[in-house]
């Protein structure tokens, strides 16, 4: 009996077969480029700027890292990117947790409006605000300033509707069970959607995570002041070189993969980390079974 | 009628609280979002000078704009590559959190998990120039058609036949893992209960994933579409670095062309009135997914 | 139940739809004055800054006022480098220096910043910009400054103040002298083909020759003789120019533009291109490949590629490389030619656009702007911008100069590798090579300066890419190349 039900658990080995083939060639498309991009950081400059994708090395070393930290000084951008992009999405998983509980509640009045007013602020392009949210910084005096860059985009409607998502696979009777037995809707909140909600609260965190620390276009408006500019923005500029104009200055091929490198190894972190909660949600499950 | 408007009144009052809760929230868009928002809707029925005297043109930027063939060519194009990465991205991802899943150790799990991420994380300047090299005369893809006998090479980037292939391929291998995440996230979280009973009717485990995992998850995919369908005419970098002008005409998408619009030539009013285009086209494409999914109905249905 | 959620959303969304065409339509009104007491509140505390300023430069009238620059490229690497270059530059020039460096994206923010009300006295653009802001009357005319300055019109040649004079006025001052680019081969390879590149014939026949050698004497397959950047059309000067062509848009005999190397004038040069690729002699890389790629194929790490066209300063730049990394000039060494030979035995090679630093049109301070013009325009200022700042980059005992380590990394490159002024001495030199290429100079011109360079770029690379692939016969593709730079506007004649 015992043996049937784990047989059940699992596939079958044909499709086995096929699922690993399927799984090892998805792995090798993805991880190519991305151990190319090792490769390079760690290789010599003229190594590096060979032409191709390069796939081991023919001269190892770490001069690209060195200039990095030396000629280009990315541990202060790095910093501050560290520590903006901890504070904002901080309090924008809060925020959108809060949100995210108003829009499932039942029969809310005006719940569809409060959608669409949440739906239509992820819809505008930045192109069409390029000028006003400059001039709204400038009116509220963000500019070159933390707190200016924590502000901005500090709630997404993208992290409203997932946390929506995630409260609602908390049965809904729980929630009403608990207000006739006279509980306020931060209790309810507190001890009954955030605790089986964690593994959306990590997911939603990381994905925020991402997204404010690859943010190029907000900070590039707000900045100008150089002890404030941010990784993104440093890497950016490492990257693109203007070809019109004869300027010379230029990042040598390794130290800009190395700042990549520096710039993900950070989310990687966070990411291990947030797939722990989601191994949690795991055990979750299970124990419910 | 009235005794309605009672109702809803009283409704108010029961969820004054909830309403304290969203307050910051709304807050926050009416200044951060909405009101730039404004200000950049009245731009665009401007000749906008950048040092002031605009003037009022009423709608001649949005005219220059629908009729321009640039423009309409370039609508179609980030609809078809919007729509094919989507899909594709779509299967991609599903596929990957399906397969995690059935994965049973752990450190191989997170392992694949991460990998098939982190192209998320790289940005397009540098993933985009990656794919360029793979796809050039020496690169991989032409080595490859080399060992299995195919003679010479493709300048693939070259070839319009290509390119919109290219972009979906593309576009789609950099944001599965990210789909795949919130995918599995969801299939995680599903009551196991669900599975054990299945087993006790003898179900295989191919039929579990069928009958069980994939119709639970629909939640899920519904929100994965909706939020998509939104970002669908957003993609700028990857056509901006990627695009060359043998393609363009079958890749250049509207971000693009307002870019070289609006900041290479500084005409922030046709800029600003194909913005507010891409902006109505967005909010049809997501009313019309939303219907189609019948998304709002299913949060208070159940 | 359901009927009614539908409602509220159909509602909510006519509710946000007429909101925005509300705003749009009918509020002009109510939109413009939202903008103008936008306006309104940034020109009071510009004003009330305005009159701070006063008091201080009432109190330092000698200092000659503050000037206040938006930059790009010039100036210090971080926040450190660049208050020894703003404290260098007021000691130099008695000015109250305020700088602002934006980090990336640098057009887009000058365009928040000039619409959002800021004002600056001099913000750094490059040629295309020019022509925009000019056309939006964005920037001050300072013809009789220039005309009255000995040091601007003295300094710098004429013929950089032609290149910049739009309708007989000027409207910036330069950051750096734009250097040409050249034709770069790899003496290593043609010495292993037997070829000496003093001796080759400046046709399209000759090159065509040399290129034939090179690929029978480097069976390699990944190598080619040849690479051009097709993608954005980035120099063909050398080689239009065995025609006489001239690249970019000109003015016809009625003063209507249109672009030469869309002419039949102009086929010989495509048949050759094409010519080369359908021989294997040109990279396909060329279409699709940028100006980096080109690099790194020309490269010592690479040699992917003997032949390409680029900066003078890259010359210098690919020989430096590659011995730094102990690679000896018998195995690697870029030489320079000055392309094909006109059909009146002249040369013909490209000019980089303008990079200047221009005077808005609301400058409070424009004898502070033009005096720190001036100081560019210098020995001094040349090396602040080239060499860097004195005590940092380097240190100077008498004529002698010796860099410091972090000199050393910055590459001569504080904004402009190659100053403006005429008689600039390079205290540290420049790099193996590359004074061979600055020579060819004399055959440089820029392309005209024109607002939509990138349409021109586009347009002339795709249908050159259809030519060179046999995908259009040459006489449809230039056809088809007139008609379509006609109808975006980069041209007023076919």
């Amino acid at each position: 009996m015992k043996k049937k039900k784990q047989l059940a658990n699992e596939l079958n080995l044909p499709q086995k077969i096929v699922m690993y083939l399927l799984l090892v060639c998805i792995v090798l498309i993805m991880a190519v480029p991305m151990w190319n991009v090792l490769v390079v950081a760690t290789s010599s400059r003229l190594s590096a700027s060979q032409s191709g994708v390069k796939l081991w090395w023919d001269s190892f070393s770490l001069d690209g890292f060195e200039y990095v930290f030396t000629v280009t000084k990315l541990l202060r951008p790095f910093l501050n990117s560290f520590f903006v992009t901890t504070v904002a999405t901080v309090i924008q998983v809060v925020l959108s947790s809060f949100a995210g509980y108003v829009l499932i509640q039942k029969d809310l009045p005006f719940k569809g409006a409060i959608t669409s007013f949440v739906m239509l602020t992820m819809m505008i392009p930045g192109d069409l605000t390029l000028i006003s949210v400059y001039q709204l910084n400038k009116q509220l005096n963000l500019l070159n300033s933390y707190t200016g860059l924590i502000m901005n985009g500090l709630i997404s409607g993208f992290s409203i509707l997932l946390m929506r998502n995630f409260f609602e696979t908390v049965p809904y009777s729980l929630a009403e069970a608990a207000r006739i037995d006279g509980a306020g809707e931060v209790h309810i909140f507190r001890k009954i959607y955030l605790p089986v909600s964690l593994p959306g609260l990590a997911t939603v965190f990381f994905m925020e995570y991402v997204a404010k620390w690859n943010s190029i276009m907000l900070p590039a408006t707000l900045v100008t002041e150089q002890k404030l500019y941010t990784l993104p923005l440093m890497l950016k500029a490492m990257i693109l070189t203007d070809a019109s104009t004869s300027g010379t200055s230029f990042a040598p091929d390794n130290a800009v993969m190395a700042a990549i490198i520096i710039s993900t190894v950070p989310l990687l972190f966070i990411y291990i980390f947030a797939q722990q909660y989601l191994l949690e949600g795991m055990n979750l499950g299970a124990e419910k079974g | 009628m009235s005794k309605k408007r009672g109702d809803t009144f009283r409704k108010i009052k029961r969820y004054r609280g909830i309403y304290l809760m969203l307050a910051p929230i709304a807050a926050y868009f009416l200044v951060f979002s909405y009101y730039p928002l404004v200000l950049g809707i009245v731009n665009s029925f401007h000749k906008v000078k950048l040092l002031g005297g605009s003037q009022f043109v009423g709608l001649s930027n949005y005219q220059e704009v629908a009729g321009s063939r640039l423009y309409q060519q370039a609508l179609r194009n980030s609809l078809f590559v919007g729509i094919g990465t989507f899909l594709l991205q779509f299967v991609w991802g599903l596929c990957i959190a399906v397969f995690l899943n059935e994965v049973k150790r752990k450190t191989f799990k997170s392992l694949i998990q991460t990998v098939t991420y982190i192209p998320y994380l790289l940005s397009w300047t540098v993933v985009g120039g990656l794919w360029i090299t793979i796809f050039s005369p020496t690169g991989m893809v032409n080595g490859i058609l080399n060992q299995l006998g195919v003679q010479g090479s493709t300048v693939f980037m070259a070839e319009p036949a290509f390119a919109r292939t290219i972009m979906i391929f593309t576009g789609a291998w950099k944001g599965a893992g990210y789909f795949a995440a919130l995918f599995l996230a969801a299939i995680v979280s599903l009551d196991y209960s669900l599975y054990e009973s299945a087993r006790i009717d003898g179900a295989s485990r191919w039929q579990q994933i069928i009958k069980i995992t994939l119709p639970q998850i629909v939640p899920t995919m519904k929100i994965v579409t909706v939020l998509s369908a939104m970002g669908v005419l957003r993609n700028f970098d990857q056509i901006f670095v990627m695009g060359n002008p043998s393609i363009n005409d079958k890749v250049q998408n509207l971000l693009v062309l307002i870019y070289n619009d609006g900041i290479l030539k500084f005409n922030v009013g046709t800029a600003t009135a194909a913005a507010t285009l891409v902006l109505i086209v967005t909010m049809i494409i997501s009313f019309v997914v939303r219907k189609l999914l019948r998304y709002d109905e299913a949060y208070d249905g159940r | 139940m359901r009927k009614r959620r539908l409602s509220a959303l159909i509602s909510a969304l006519c509710l946000t739809a007429t909101a925005v065409t509300a705003c749009g339509g009918g509020s002009t009104a109510q939109g413009t004055t939202a903008a103008t007491t936008a306006a309104a509140s940034g020109e009071t505390k510009a004003q009330e800054t305005e009159g701070a300023k006063e008091e201080t430069t009432a109190q330092a009238e000698t200092a000659g006022g503050s000037v206040r620059i938006l930059l790009n490229v010039t100036g210090g690497k971080d926040e450190e480098e660049m208050k020894l270059f703003v404290e260098a530059l007021e000691a130099a020039t008695g000015l109250e220096i305020e700088v602002e460096k934006p980090a990336s994206d640098y057009s887009k923010v000058m365009m928040q910043k000039l619409s959002g009300g800021e004002k600056y006295d001099l913000i750094y653009l490059n040629a295309s910009e020019y022509a925009n802001l000019i056309d939006q009357e964005a920037l001050m005319d300072i013809t009789d400054y220039v005309k009255n300055s000995q040091i601007l019109s003295q300094n710098v040649e004429q013929s950089e103040w032609d290149d910049i004079t739009i309708d007989g006025k000027i409207y910036a001052g330069f950051n750096k002298k734009e250097v040409h680019r050249v034709v770069a081969l790899n003496n290593a390879m043609l010495k292993a083909a037997g070829i000496d590149y003093q001796s080759i014939d400046p046709t399209l026949d000759g090159y065509y020759e040399v290129f034939s050698k090179l690929k029978e004497t480097n069976t390699e397959t990944d190598f080619y003789p040849f690479e051009v950047i097709m993608k954005d059309a980035w120099d063909l000067q050398p080689w239009m120019a065995s025609v006489g062509v001239k690249t970019g848009v000109v003015l016809d005999d009625s003063g209507k533009k249109y672009a030469p190397v869309s002419t039949e004038a102009a086929a010989p040069v495509w048949e050759w291109f094409k010519k080369l690729y359908d021989e294997g002699l040109m990279d396909p890389g060329s279409f699709v490949d940028a100006t980096s790629d080109m690099r790194s194929k020309m490269g010592a790490a690479s040699k992917k590629s003997g032949c390409c066209v680029d900066w003078a300063a890259w010359v210098g730049l690919h020989n430096s490389n590659a011995l730094a990394e102990g690679v000896s000039e018998d195995d690697y060494q870029v030489v320079s030619l000055p392309g094909c030979k006109t059909p009146d035995g002249n040369y013909m090679l490209g000019k980089g656009g303008a990079s200047l630093f221009a005077v808005p049109a609301n400058a409070e301070n424009v004898e502070g702007a033009v005096k720190v013009l001036e100081y560019f325009a210098t020995q001094e200022g040349g090396e602040l911008l080239s060499i860097g700042v004195e005590g940092h980059d380097y240190t100077k005992e008498g004529d002698t100069y010796t860099q410091t380590e972090i000199g050393k990394t910055h590459g001569n490159d504080h904004g402009a590798p190659v100053p403006i002024y005429k008689d600039f001495k390079a205290p540290f030199g420049y790099n193996p090579g590359m004074e061979d290429a600055l020579q060819f100079g004399q055959y440089a011109s820029i392309e005209m300066t024109i607002p939509n360079e990138a349409d021109y770029k586009e347009i002339v690379g795709k249908w050159g890419i259809q030519m060179i692939k046999g995908e259009a016969s040459i006489e449809d593709g230039l056809a088809g190349m007139r008609k379509e730079l006609m109808e975006r506007g980069v041209t007023e004649v076919e």
